[in-house]
């Protein structure tokens, strides 16, 4: 409700101050009419000048600071000033600075007031010529932006360095780098009512399902909301389950990723603004890979994977694991290790759900308090908090020894994965198992297992099984899954996709 | 929302040959060899086993046959056409009510051996009572996620499954297995009143899941497959543990297979206790034998109360359940109920298989209309 009233705001204020949302013919009155909607912010340019032997009065009107004003010099007053033999009928001068003089390329009309007002507030510049109640709107876009750097939440050993930035003409740029295919699509939208963010919905036509792609767009449009500041915005609009604690829609900054994921008939959608490009749909297996699986041999990446997947199990179940070894089933630990732990445990007063509690948030601390410094405080923080506050704990005898090298190899292993958001997941489901081995040990720990697996054969990622190609399986698809077979051998693009194109390479034998 | 092909509510006749081992594996081979011991000479038991899972997979291959010539129906749908409305729904309602004693009955079998082997404080109402609501989830998710379960499960339960065979050939002596083919008739007659039927039980879910495959020409072929699995892992286990225990022994121990691990030494001494390990583990396949028959359970009160929603069903069902599980008293009444209960299922499945194919046989009810 809120909302809808500003929304309205515009044709208020208009009754109010009484300025014309058309476009007049007077100059003068055309300017004030933009003033006046505005209110005249100290970034609004207005350039006033005449052009041609007949002296037509023009304007130029745009925003500094959004725009690349060394462009609007070359490109429009340059050739505004240097023209000759312009007609002196206004309307004909109108189409020949449309059609010969001006030399920015992206230009079109515009007819209301409403068109000048959004032109210029997303960086482009007006043209007005007294006498005419059209105007010219060209792309002007511009202004500061980052330079392209390596990625950081993402950085791999071998492999590009590049990543994306925030403008996404920049974005669309890199992935076309990759795939200077002919059927590569952007299919661009507006997301924001305020804000009127572009939003590019990319993807390889001929490969991508048409369903796929048919659901993605069809999920965009229902995107209504005042400003999206960042992909994650769509994404948790566009998500299938809110409840589920895993990712339906991985997120990257790396063009590798992101186009290596076109290649496999996925949607890959770009959002203004923020360098993390979605991924649509996701599966389990998917957000344990990583570009770099691919980079080194095939033996190295097999192993890579299968460390991943170790590491996973490690971050959902170590602490829980141990709770339950330590409170239920002793027997389990061969032992001299058991001895050498209830004596370490001698001295700590909790049971170890609360010790591990204790010590499993105060990593999370640590890991939240280290994101939020600059980099070298992150890095003492990391040293301070990881090694006096552990080795303190242990020699006040509030927790056991045993029980930071668990907390510690759990925190090293959310760490190795190669997805922030899967990593996230498997911190949450990490509380939930260390609850559920508390009250019933190894036979709570199962349980929650097999429900974590109802609940991923049950989710579902724009109509694409969350535990697919595992279950639905399909056994082509298990050669890059837990293992990476050799490139040569991987002929086909995942089946769980059921992609249009089925197969990245016709013959895969090498030429020797 | 539109979903890939593979992705909807349909199942491959892959998934059939998986749900057959997934529903035949569960309780009953922990306990298997003793009762095939206490009645059987040295290793002699594997006869009656091999028979009997040679009937088993006759029956899932016949049962398969017959209701896949009716392709896409319920089974309440072609057996109404073949022995009329008011029988078809008295059978149905019958499997229901077999399923339900089915799922009680892993339930209350999973807390008894989960407090022998993991806790001795905790009381089976409350394990029981955990396993039974993971076992709702689970029914009350899609029925193709199922299927997708058992797929995930049934790889990890033959591994460990292996793994306990593999661990425990150094430990076989030649000697226990001896002497062969000692046992009297009456010994074999013994072992099928008691136990044979009870371990292969499960071809049941053919009548009801066939309706969800696709083509299922191959279908009878891809259900005896699966029911080979179990037939032979049962050989293994059996003669596994006669080896290693000896039949006198094995007679007396009450969970065998369990057993069985307690014997593994893993190499490296991680584990001291492998037969908590085995037993967690195998949780899961007794996990996917509950909820398919309860699933089944649902399938078949759904096709009798066809507006009632399948939530509202599985709400009823579940404390039914759980009383059923609960009402005996010791081990000896599980025991009894079971005996009972595998008996009822074997009777049912034969009866409902002769009488739908000579009626239909005598009425002419043409298959696949």
């Amino acid at each position: 409700m809120l909302g809808r009233s500003f929304y309205w705001d515009k044709t208020k204020k208009n009754e109010e101050e009484n300025f014309s949302l058309e476009i007049g013919t007077n100059l003068t009155e055309n300017l004030k009419n933009v003033k006046k909607m505005l209110e005249d912010p100290s970034d609004l340019v207005i350039r006033e000048f005449n052009i041609g032997t007949a002296n037509h009065r023009t304007a130029i009107v745009y925003i500094d600071g959004i725009v690349d004003s060394v462009y609007i010099h070359d490109h429009i007053m340059e050739d505004l000033k240097t023209a000759s033999k312009l007609p002196d009928d206004k309307q004909k001068l109108f189409d020949v600075i449309r059609k010969e003089v001006i030399t920015v390329t992206g230009i079109e009309m515009g007819h209301s007031l409403d068109d000048v007002s959004n032109a210029i507030l997303s960086g482009n510049t007006v043209f007005y010529l007294d006498g005419v109640d059209q105007v010219l709107i060209m792309d002007t876009i511009g202004g500061e932006s980052r330079a392209i750097n390596e990625p950081q939440s993402e950085s791999l050993i071998r492999g590009s360095k590049e990543g994306f930035v925030e403008n996404i003409r920049t974005n669309t740029m890199l992935i076309r780098r990759y795939i200077a295919d002919s059927n590569l699509r952007f299919s661009t939208y507006k997301v924001g009512r305020r804000s009127k963010k572009d939003l590019v919905v990319a993807y390889v036509d001929g490969i991508v399902n048409p369903d796929m792609i048919d659901e993605v767009k069809r999920r965009l449009e229902t995107i209504d909301i005042d400003d999206a500041p960042e992909s994650g915005y769509i994404e948790q609009w566009i998500e299938d389950s809110f409840l589920s604690p895993f990712p339906q829609i991985l997120n990257t900054e790396r063009p590798d990723k992101a186009s290596e994921a076109m290649l496999q008939g996925k949607v890959v959608i770009l959002l203004d603004r923020t360098p993390f490009v979605l991924i649509a749909p996701a599966t389990f297996g998917s957000s344990l890979h990583s570009p770099e699986d691919y980079y080194w041999r095939w033996s190295l990446g097999t192993l890579i994977r299968m460390l991943r997947y170790l590491a996973a199990f490690i971050s959902v179940f170590l602490p829980a694991l141990y709770i339950a070894l330590v409170s239920y089933h002793p027997g389990l630990i061969p032992s001299d290790l058991a001895f050498s732990i209830a004596a370490s445990r001698d001295e700590v007063p909790f049971p170890p759900f609360v010790e591990a509690l204790i010590m499993t948030i105060t990593m999370e601390l640590l890991r939240e308090a280290g994101l939020r410094l600059p980099t070298a405080i992150g890095q003492t923080i990391g040293i301070v908090g990881g090694l006096v506050i552990g080795e303190a704990a242990v020699s006040a005898g509030i927790v056991s020894p045993v029980m930071v090298i668990v907390v510690a190899l759990n925190a090293i292993a959310s760490f190795a994965l190669p997805s922030y958001s899967i990593a996230i997941s498997f911190r949450i489901l990490q509380f939930g198992l260390m609850g559920a081995a508390a009250v019933f040990g190894l036979y709570g720990i199962i349980l929650s297992y097999i429900m974590i697996n109802i609940h991923i054969v049950n989710l579902m990622s724009f109509g694409v099984p969350y535990s697919t190609p595992f279950a639905p399986s399909f056994l082509s698809d298990w050669k890059d899954l837990v293992l990476r077979a050799p490139i040569a051998m991987v002929k086909k693009r995942p089946v769980y996709m059921q992609p249009d194109d089925k197969k990245f390479m016709d013959k895969g034998d090498r030429k020797q | 929302m539109k979903r890939f092909k593979y992705a909807d509510e349909r199942i491959s006749e892959r998934d059939i040959m998986i749900a057959i081992p997934s529903i035949v594996i569960g309780v009953g081979i922990l306990s298997m060899p003793k009762q095939l011991a206490s009645v059987t000479i040295g290793a002699d038991g594997w006869i009656p086993l091999l028979i009997v899972g040679l009937f088993a997979v006759f029956m899932s291959w016949a049962i398969a046959k017959f209701a896949s010539g009716f392709e896409g129906q319920t089974f309440l749908t072609y057996a109404s056409k073949i022995v009329t409305k008011p029988v078809a729904i008295v059978l149905s309602f019958m499997f229901a009510i077999l399923s339900v004693f089915i799922t009680a009955y892993q339930i209350r079998k999973i807390s008894n051996i989960s407090q022998q082997y993991l806790f001795d404080r905790t009381p089976i109402e409350v394990i029981a009572l955990a396993f039974l609501l993971v076992v709702v989830y689970a029914v009350s998710g899609s029925r193709a996620g199922l299927f997708r379960i058992n797929m995930m499960f049934m790889p990890i339960i033959i591994l460990i499954a292996l793994t306990l065979v593999i661990f425990n050939l150094g430990w076989i002596s030649i000697g226990n297995l001896m002497p062969v083919f000692q046992t009297p008739f009456t010994g074999y007659v013994q072992v099928v009143k008691n136990t044979g039927a009870i371990s292969y039980l499960g071809f049941g879910i053919l009548w009801f899941y066939l309706s969800l495959v696709d083509k299922p020409k191959k279908a009878p072929r891809a259900a005896a497959l699966g029911m080979c699995v179990p037939v032979g892992l049962y050989m293994i286990i059996f003669i596994m543990s006669i080896g290693v225990f000896g039949n006198a022994v094995t007679a007396n121990l009450l969970y065998p297979t369990i057993e069985l691990a307690k014997v593994v030494e893993i190499p490296g001494g991680f584990f001291e206790r492998f037969e908590s390990v085995f037993f967690v583990i195998w949780i899961m396949a007794i996990f996917i034998t509950a909820t398919m028959a309860m699933d089944i359970g649902v399938i078949a009160l759904n096709s009798i109360f066809k507006n009632t929603e399948k939530l509202k069903i599985i709400f009823i069902l579940t404390p039914l359940i759980y009383l059923a599980g609960m009402i005996p008293q010791d081990v000896v009444e599980v025991d009894f109920l079971g005996a009972v209960m595998s008996w009822m299922i074997i009777i049912l499945n034969i009866t409902v298989l002769i009488l739908l194919t000579v009626v239909a046989k005598i009425r002419g009810v043409k298959r696949n209309e």
